[in-house]
């Protein structure tokens, strides 16, 4: 018997069709149950899971909406009372003054992290390809970055940033470069972008490592006889046929980026242009920042907004495989 | 075969099942709990636990602090401390009074007492039994909103400007001299002439900043009404220019009172704007010599300065609400009664809140000679604003924040607090 497969197994000719058959009468319904008793046990292995999956993602997505829909207060919490407003939040929240500036650093924000991050990440993976004395040592040490907690990072760089003392400016000053106010609001966007591709380098380092594994050698050795260079064998076999893991990479560090609150927090406070849609609707939710006062539904808004631009970009994933996969 | 397809089959419902069981356990806890105190009648039931909420984590379970807190118990019940940091606990507040588990006593900065009070979180002084007389009208006026008085200060603390002796006597400056924003200039001109630092203070993003540059807003004779005005804008160009001529460290945007303090005690900062509740430890310094005076108004005489300091009140209880305020009363007449106030107020670095125990207070120990008029003179934030208080702090926030970073470029400050009055 069974356990795996909802299958219902091929009817079997009874007799009664058989009879029917054979005297040229049309057959018989069959009478069949509706469920099987091995679709009640598939469903009983899924509910674990299903439970688990209501619980945990469709009830808080369900009232992030709800929260951005109705008008909620520092009073709602012990009242109860938050009138339904409709898009009221929405129109408000895109209407304000920054919105539009806040969506741009944003996109600012992802796309030069995950541009750096992934061509340092590569660059080193196809670095790494070779193994060399202590190789794997270094390569452990790469992943430092990714192992420290955020809180550790975010508050060295920002002692390595400092203007009067900062070690990054001592730096640029051996060159005779001016030292630079890291995290002044005007610098602010660069400085926590600077932090936040040496946080992602070891991720895409480690996933694009281990896609380059699975490409065979012996394309490397056939293009080396038909003369190829390093530059050539590069672009023309390492890059198509790391497409799939490139895909999966971005995919992954662009929601991860996109939703980025500690790193930027720790170290400006978004204070300045530093300031995403993630940490807005950080500072809007708990009174952080410049604003002590709560704004939970316009939080909320911004939350919905960016769940949407990430639901988005998934599905352009999804897209592009499917198309690779044709 | 069929054994092991069985045993799996028992063990995956048996773990569907205690999943389940969990969910309900969590979700019906609530439920236990309110039926058990909806039992017991109001009236006639002690509870043994008391909750009291602080802002001082720096002052852990073996601290003097704790101690005292601890000593105020009345008889027969245990008290539970609990500390977060200031910024957090109004937020802890809010989800406990909601959960039907708010502490019986808390302590909260006194500009979030008016947010609090109108969110309905917190239970009127009359109906726990608070005595509110004898407190100075200045200091205790956060703790009234729309005419209904909540809590009394646990104390008092205020804004004033340390220097360190040593590097002024380097310089050739006269501490005497200090009386306006032009003499206080060429002060630290001088100072930072003669090679050090000049002056530190607090600009990060929130209540804390203003907090500190209440004073330079005020001494310019700014409104907190109006956030655009020339006044303000002076105050804010003040603040930028001493970090646009390396006065003050670029870091003053982000630093708080702490982290400037921490600046000041390297000993290569001739100024530092900070609280009174550093005075005893400033006293204590051996490094270099640190002593306090009164922050300088724009044109002459002492800036009016911010009452700092946390209120201590009683949050709103669901059930055994008497019981409640009843232990909440005990607690807090035996930390604000008249006399034990002096003795509270020197735990936590404070000034005593009632007149004539500050007068005696300020007596006993000369180190709070240079402040005794500048805690008379303090004004509360929130005072004339109530719960309007936070949007304008918000504001101003927004404004310094952009002065700060302006450096200087008074085209940029005039913006920064022109925009922000229109946030």
């Amino acid at each position: 018997m069974t356990l795996v497969g909802i299958q219902t197994p091929a009817p079997v000719p009874t007799a009664d069709a058989a009879v029917a058959a054979a005297a040229g009468r049309p057959e018989p319904q069959r009478r069949r149950r509706r469920v099987q008793p091995t679709t009640w046990a598939g469903l009983a292995f899924a509910a674990p899971l299903l439970v688990y999956l209501v619980v945990f993602y469709a009830y808080p997505l369900y009232e992030n909406v709800s929260m951005s829909l109705h008008r909620y207060t520092r009073a709602t919490y012990v009242t109860g009372e938050a009138p339904f407003v409709g898009l009221d939040i929405y129109r408000e929240v895109i209407g304000s003054s920054q919105f539009w500036t806040i969506v741009w650093q944003t996109t600012v924000f992802v796309v030069a992290s995950l541009l750096f991050q992934y061509s340092f990440g590569l660059g080193l993976a196809v670095f790494f390809r070779r193994a060399f004395p202590l190789s794997a040592v270094l390569r452990g040490l790469f992943l430092v970055p990714w192992l420290l907690p955020i809180i550790v990072s975010a508050t060295t760089w920002q002692w390595m940033m400092d203007a009067d003392s900062g070690i990054i400016n001592r730096f640029l000053g051996v060159f005779g470069i001016d030292p630079v106010w890291w995290l002044s609001a005007d610098h602010s966007l660069t400085a926590v972008i600077i932090a936040n591709i040496w946080l992602g380098i070891p991720f895409n380092l480690v996933i694009l490592y281990s896609g380059l594994q699975n490409i065979p050698t012996e394309m490397y050795e056939a293009a080396s006889l038909d003369g190829a260079g390093a530059w050539r064998q590069f672009w023309s076999i390492t890059f198509p046929l790391l497409k799939p893991v490139s895909a999966i990479t971005l995919l992954l560090g662009f929601v991860y980026t996109l939703k980025v609150v500690d790193i930027i927090w720790i170290m400006t406070q978004g204070t300045g242009r530093s300031q995403t849609l993630a940490t807005w609707a950080y500072a809007m939710a708990f009174g952080k920042g410049t604003s002590a006062t709560i704004k939970y539904s316009e939080a909320s808004a911004v939350g919905s907004i960016l769940l949407l631009v990430a639901l988005v970009m998934g599905i352009v994933y999804l897209v592009v495989q499917r198309r690779q996969e044709d | 075969m069929f054994t092991t397809q069985r045993t799996l089959r028992i063990l995956s419902l048996t773990a569907a099942a205690a999943l389940a069981t969990t969910l309900a356990a969590c979700s019906s806890d609530d439920d236990a709990t309110s039926s058990s105190s909806d039992g017991a009648s109001a009236g006639g039931k002690t509870l043994t636990t008391l909750n009291i909420w602080d802002p001082y984590p720096q002052y852990d379970d073996s601290s003097d602090w704790a101690t005292y807190v601890q000593s105020c118990a009345p008889s027969g019940v245990t008290v539970k401390r609990t500390s977060a940091a200031t910024a957090d606990l109004l937020n802890n507040l809010t989800t406990a009074v909601k959960a039907g588990n708010a502490p019986d006593v808390i302590l909260l900065d006194n500009p979030a007492v008016p947010d609090a009070a109108s969110a309905g979180l917190l239970a009127p002084a009359d109906e726990v039994g608070i005595d509110t007389s004898g407190f100075n009208a200045n200091l205790a006026g956060p703790g009234t909103v729309d005419g209904t008085t909540y809590g009394v200060p646990i104390g008092a603390n205020t804004l004033g400007l340390y220097y360190n002796e040593d590097i002024l006597k380097d310089a050739g400056v006269d501490p005497a001299s200090i009386t306006s924003w032009d003499t206080l200039n060429a002060a630290l001109e001088k100072v930072t002439k003669a090679g050090h630092k000049g002056i530190t203070f607090s600009g990060i993003a929130g209540e804390e900043g203003v907090f500190q540059f209440q004073p330079w807003f005020w001494g310019a004779g700014a409104d907190l009404k109006d956030i655009g005005s020339d006044q303000a804008v002076a105050a804010g160009q003040l603040v930028s220019d001493w970090i646009g001529k390396g006065y003050a460290p670029k870091s003053a945007a982000t630093d708080n009172q702490s982290a400037s303090w921490d600046l000041f005690l390297t000993g290569d900062y001739a100024f530092a704007e900070n609280g009174s509740w550093f005075a005893q430890a400033a006293a204590k310094l051996t490094d270099f010599k640190a002593v306090a005076m009164a922050l300088p108004g724009k044109d002459g005489g002492a800036a009016p300065v911010p009452t700092g300091g946390e209120f201590v009140l009683a949050p709103l209880q669901k059930d055994d609400a008497d019981a409640h305020y009843a232990n909440a009363k005990q607690v807090i007449s035996c930390l604000v009664g008249a006399e034990n106030q002096v003795k509270t107020a020197g735990m936590l670095g404070y000034f005593a809140a009632n007149k004539d125990e500050r007068a005696k207070q300020i007596a006993a120990d000369p180190v709070w000679a240079p402040w005794a008029s500048a805690i008379e003179a303090a004004q509360g934030r929130t005072s004339e604003l109530g719960a309007d208080y936070t949007a304008a702090s918000a504001q101003l926030s927004t404004a310094l924040q952009g002065a700060l970073n302006a450096a200087g470029d008074s085209a940029k400050v005039k913006d920064a607090f022109t925009q922000a009055a229109q946030s």
